[in-house]
């Protein structure tokens, strides 16, 4: 069984149309990065896994537990759920540690002389252990990024999805964040991530899904995509980002 | 003791004409004055700064009501001779006016980018130019909705003159409830015409910083 | 100009200071509670309540506070409701406060972006923690500003209570007025203790938020 089950979900915003009957499936340690032209349902489809928005038919399982708004332990389910977010969302009123250690306290997942191992062990994989006493203000963009994996990385979840992640930031501090999600892939995390780094996508992903009008078009390794796509949005698509 | 009457409301409805007159004086003596304060407190002269800052500071934290008690005795005091109540009010007024659009007209000129001033001096012009024409026109757009939500600030605030004896609504309210001894009616009628002479304004403000918000 | 006649009456006017910060505090605390309370039933789904909290807060805005004042005392006993002087001002000016708090507590929460709060219920916090620790600190630093200089204006217009006799510094005045014939005098010397009192607050509050709110701006 995958981890996470897709199955024909549509979604409508008003009148329009935004997911149109998707259907995917992602397996335990798979890395798997949506491309596409904006407007085509990726970052929409991303916050359905997540229950942060609901499916108007089809369904969603992560771990065979369905995703629902109003299922019953959304709480713990979204513990085990982690998304990043492009705009970061880190708290402002927060310190970076507190920034981590905030959900895994209130949550009861760790005891209070556990939070700040927790917070240096999580900020080191993400090469920020220096920072753990800054106010997020302090850091740039990259900085809070990694910030943001690491709060994630802190609920140990089993699954992560990234939602434009990078594209808030200024290119020369794409690399930092990209470095960092790299790493977690080779650690094994299942990883679903919307994206418009298509080396990345390139060298990292082991599944690429390109959506268009809302529909899962087409989906294969990277070197089969971007090499011989199969349909002409796909190619005109390659081309127009390339 | 007689039952309130139409009579009663039309001497109320009249009443508010006095209202009126205190405002109008309020805003033509009050509006220059705050100009000079809110131009007075982004001035490059740093004793202008503070004393216009200062004024600003102990009008705003005086009561409505000390202001108009201090000058309605203070005036014979200072003066040395006896003014007429509405000289008196009219003083309180003015400067309470004064004080608090020109702390609304300082957060519009601050507002303004300092870049536009820069822009001006490029182009040329005097700082009073640089006033005229470009920051200051910015500056009053941005500050308008806050200056009509004072203008009902004000309106409201003139039934204080009612305390020191000056006839205006509310006033004339006191004196039309102890005739029909009928507060209840009364004070509604006078609550009733404070509510349809504010609610416009208040109104008015609202769409204004609306059609500012949609501009941004 | 004799100041000294005033000299005995120094504890009159303490007396009438600390009734003034009573009145000051408690209709700041009730009204803080009705600009709470209706914030959240203007931010509700339920229609009638939404059009309740609006009219309320614009008949009591658009309206002014001495003849809310001489309503609630003056009227109010017609209905089998007749308070002491000190509780109908309090009462009054609750409710002008309220009025005026609803709005600033509710653009304090529309404030924190929908992102923040987002994020809290992705790392799986209950409603209530999203509220407590992520929309709340930012709102209050928000509303701040507004809250406290509508507390300094409440403080000078608790003034008005003296139209009803309630025993606060403003209606102090006027007994030492009587007695003394010394208007001007006692009417500055007033001005001048509101002023102390505002002043002090300013500070107070300046002070407290800086402690309260360290984090920097949002760039």
């Amino acid at each position: 069984m995958a981890l996470v089950e897709i199955r024909d979900v549509h979604k409508k915003f008003g009148r329009t149309d935004v997911l149109n009957g998707v259907s995917l499936d992602v397996e335990e340690g798979e890395i798997v990065t949506i491309i596409g032209r904006s407007g085509s349902g990726k970052s929409t489809l991303l916050r359905c896994i997540n229950a942060l928005e609901t499916v108007d038919a089809g369904e969603i399982h992560v771990e065979g537990q369905r995703v629902h708004a109003r299922m019953p332990d959304l709480r713990q389910f979204r513990q085990r759920v982690g998304i990043v977010f492009q705009a970061f969302n880190l708290f402002s009123h927060l310190k970076v540690e507190r920034n981590i250690t905030l959900a895994p306290l209130l949550t009861g997942r760790i005891g209070k002389s556990e939070a700040r191992p927790l917070a240096l062990d999580v900020l080191a994989r993400v090469g920020l252990a220096d920072k753990i006493d800054a106010w997020p203000e302090q850091l740039s963009g990259g900085q809070q990024q990694r910030v943001a994996i690491a709060r994630c990385l802190a609920m140990a979840p089993h699954l992560m999805l990234f939602d434009e992640v990078t594209s808030a930031l200024d290119p020369e501090l794409v690399g930092e964040v990209l470095k960092v999600m790299e790493a977690m892939a080779r650690q094994g995390m299942t990883m679903i991530l919307v994206t418009h780094e298509m080396g990345f996508a390139r060298n990292v992903a082991d599944r690429i899904v390109f959506m268009h009008q809302g529909r899962v078009w087409e989906q294969g390794p990277p070197s089969k995509l971007f090499v011989r796509p199969e349909t002409p949005e796909l190619a005109s698509f390659i081309a127009s980002v390339k | 003791m007689r039952s309130f009457s139409f009579i009663d409301f039309v001497s109320l409805l009249s009443a508010l004409r006095w209202t009126v007159v205190l405002v109008v004086l309020a805003l033509g003596f009050g509006a220059p004055l705050g100009l000079g304060l809110a131009t007075g407190r982004i001035s490059r002269l740093a004793p202008l700064r503070w004393i216009s800052a200062a004024a600003i500071q102990v009008i705003q934290g005086v009561p409505l009501l000390g202001l108009l008690f201090f000058f309605y005795f203070g005036m014979p005091v200072f003066l040395g001779i006896q003014v007429p109540a509405l000289v008196a009010v009219t003083v309180a007024y003015t400067l309470y006016t004064a004080a608090f659009l020109g702390e609304i007209w300082r957060g519009g000129l601050e507002a303004v980018k300092q870049a536009q001033w820069e822009a001006g001096a490029c182009l040329g012009l005097s700082r009073w130019q640089q006033f005229r024409h470009i920051v200051g026109p910015q500056a009053l757009r941005l500050s308008l909705p806050p200056t009509v939500g004072f203008l009902v600030q004000l309106v409201k605030g003139t039934s204080l003159a009612s305390i020191i004896g000056f006839v205006e609504l509310a006033r004339a309210g006191q004196v039309v409830s102890a005739a029909t001894f009928q507060p209840l009616l009364t004070y509604a009628v006078v609550a009733a015409i404070y509510f349809a002479t504010c609610l416009p304004l208040t109104l008015w403000s609202r769409s204004l910083e609306a059609r500012l918000d949609g501009s941004r | 100009m004799n100041f000294l006649p005033l000299w005995r009456y120094r504890d009159q006017l303490i007396d009438g200071t600390i009734v003034t910060l009573e009145l000051t505090v408690i209709a700041a605390c009730f009204g803080l509670l009705i600009g709470t309370a209706g914030a959240v039933a203007l931010k509700g789904r339920v229609k009638p309540t939404r059009w309740l909290v609006r009219s309320y807060i614009e008949l009591f805005r658009n309206t002014p506070s001495l003849i809310q004042l001489f309503i609630v005392f003056f009227v109010l006993p017609n209905f089998g409701l007749k308070l002491p002087a000190f509780e109908a001002a309090a009462v009054a000016l609750s409710l002008y406060f309220g009025a005026y708090s609803v709005e600033i507590i509710r653009s304090g929460l529309d404030s924190v972006p929908r992102s923040q709060i987002e994020a809290g219920q992705c790392l799986g916090l209950s409603g209530w923690q999203v509220f407590f620790h992520i929309l709340l600190p930012p709102a209050l630093r928000n509303a701040y500003p507004a809250v406290t200089s509508q507390f300094v204006l409440l403080l000078l217009g608790t003034s008005l209570a003296s139209q009803v006799a309630a025993d606060e510094l403003f209606h102090v005045a006027g007994f030492i007025e009587s007695r003394t014939y010394r208007s001007f005098e006692v009417y500055a010397i007033i001005c001048a203790v509101y002023f102390a009192m505002a002043m002090s607050f300013k500070i107070l509050f300046a002070v407290v938020g800086a402690l309260a709110f360290r984090w920097p701006r949002r760039r």
